[in-house]
């Protein structure tokens, strides 16, 4: 009996520890938790600002921790869930969160670790909803009065094929017209199978700043819908047709270039095509910044304010006013601009133009503060003087680099 | 004498469409890129859509002499197949 008991016992204190790992935790017992509901081309920079602000720590060096609790939807959706009436993320999600260092340390974590998740206790509007294009795409009329909009960085979205075997380098705007408008009857050598088209679903960005760039209304498009941009990455690397051809976020494309290959996009009007680089294969998406390549969307942040105007939560808006760049109290721990770059986008202020509806034509543009210099020594190699606190000939010294203003 | 109006007509023409939309911008003169067509010319003080999307730049650029079978004849694009 004795000896039944210390079995008993013994099975016990094996088996609680490993139910209590295997088991999620609510996300309501995570240290400061923001639930978000973000655009699938955002998961990079949810996990890699997840993982920043598990950390943070204040300036006098305590922890000022903050848990990201996120899902990945169409921008359309995440609007309508927190444009009133609000469609609450449903109790039975699964919701992730990025670990922290104690959780697994950095010798451990990368950003393609798989993400943790975590319950909710009840449905909850995100205290952050996140569009990755211009919310006229899919909403009429002025944002409601209880919803605030940010502006946060750039993102492009690319036309790819596979690498291996297409020869295709460009694509114009009359041939995109006809490639995705048309479908088949476009006869747009060697984009003519209807079902090597990967696009999205009506409710993607990337379908939507496509849609505005080509002249052809989502509804209108032809080719395999897809909810997820992995899927359409997975279409291209498996086809063995050279006309098999997907629509992607630059972001996402970034991290498959090895068997994906962008194509040149000519806006109607231009004289040549461009890649969101400044070649095929550099990543500084100058294009993109100055406006060669006109297939882009800001992306845009959204939190619940009160009848004052006042974040609801501040701490979500804390989170959005870092992720637009803008000079946060207290001061997080990490560059900001360190992590944008990272996951693709292009922050604001190394931005050049800027345009006001999605698709519309750009215009001229020049951030309170550049940080072109800053940017470019991220992603590629900044010719930039550098500089200590005085020594710029020209410009403003900012983070160790002379920058135009 | 309508095919020498014709010689005169058409290189003012070409020109007209090479120039810009309102009058007062500063066009550069033809500069060869990448091979690019000789009529490849771009913009070095950038203000309009048109200037900025054709602004000098160092840039890759990929020409592509492309004519969709379906483009009506006044180069237009014609509406979309009903859905």
């Amino acid at each position: 009996m004795t000896r039944l008991a210390l079995l008993i016992a013994i099975a016990a204190a094996i088996a609680v520890p490993h139910r209590a790992q295997a088991a999620d935790p609510a996300c309501s017992t995570l240290p400061n938790p923001v639930y978000l509901q973000v655009g699938d081309t955002q998961q990079n920079l949810m996990i890699r600002l997840g993982r920043a602000l598990r950390d943070n720590k204040l300036p006098n060096g305590d922890p000022n921790p903050i848990t990201l609790v996120f899902i990945t939807s169409g921008s359309c959706s995440n609007i309508a869930a927190i444009y009133p009436p609000t469609v609450p993320i449903k109790v039975t999600t699964t919701m992730k969160y990025i670990q922290s260092k104690a959780d697994l340390g950095d010798d451990m974590w990368t950003p393609t670790t798989p993400s943790l998740t975590c319950t909710l206790d009840a449905a909850r509007v995100p205290d952050i909803a996140n569009s990755a294009l211009f919310n006229s795409a899919c909403v009429d009329g002025a944002p409601p009065a209880t919803v605030h909009l940010t502006q946060g960085p750039t993102q492009a979205y690319v036309m790819a094929v596979p690498r291996a075997i297409s020869t295709q380098t460009a694509i114009t705007f009359e041939e995109a017209y006809f490639v995705f408008g048309f479908g088949t009857a476009g006869m747009i050598m060697p984009w003519i199978d209807e079902s090597q088209m990967y696009i999205r679903t009506l409710t993607k960005s990337t379908l939507l700043a496509w849609a505005a760039n080509i002249g052809v209304p989502g509804p209108r498009w032809k080719g395999q819908k897809f909810d997820g941009s992995p899927m359409v990455v997975g279409a291209l690397e498996a086809s063995t047709s050279p006309g098999a051809i997907g629509i992607l976020g630059a972001e996402v494309y970034d991290g498959d270039r090895t068997k994906l290959k962008a194509l040149a996009f000519r806006a109607k009007g231009q004289y040549a095509a461009y890649y969101p680089d400044t070649s095929e294969s550099a990543r500084d998406k100058k294009n993109v910044r100055d406006g060669h390549y006109t297939v882009w969307s800001p992306t845009i942040w959204m939190d619940t304010v009160d009848a004052g105007g006042l974040p609801v939560n501040p701490t979500a808006r804390y989170v959005i006013d870092l992720i637009a760049g803008k000079t946060v109290t207290p001061a997080q721990s990490f560059p900001m601009i360190d992590i944008v770059a990272a996951v693709g986008l292009v922050p604001i202020c190394a931005m050049r133009v800027n345009r006001t509806i999605e698709g519309g034509e750009l215009t001229p543009f020049s951030p309170p503060e550049s940080c072109t210099c800053k940017y470019e020594s991220l992603v590629d190699t900044s010719s930039c003087a550098k500089c200590d606190a005085t020594s710029c000939a020209t410009g403003v010294c900012r983070n160790g680099l002379c920058e135009d203003h | 004498m309508m095919l020498r109006s014709m010689f005169i007509a058409l290189p003012l023409v070409l020109a007209a469409a090479c120039g810009d939309s309102t009058g007062n911008q500063t066009k550069d003169a033809a500069v060869p890129i990448d091979a690019g067509p000789s009529d490849a010319s771009c913009f070095t003080d950038p203000r309009t859509y048109n200037e900025l999307i054709n602004a000098c730049t160092t840039a890759v650029k990929v020409y592509k002499d492309s004519r969709p079978p379906l483009l009506k004849t006044d180069g237009t694009l014609p509406d979309l197949p009903p859905p």
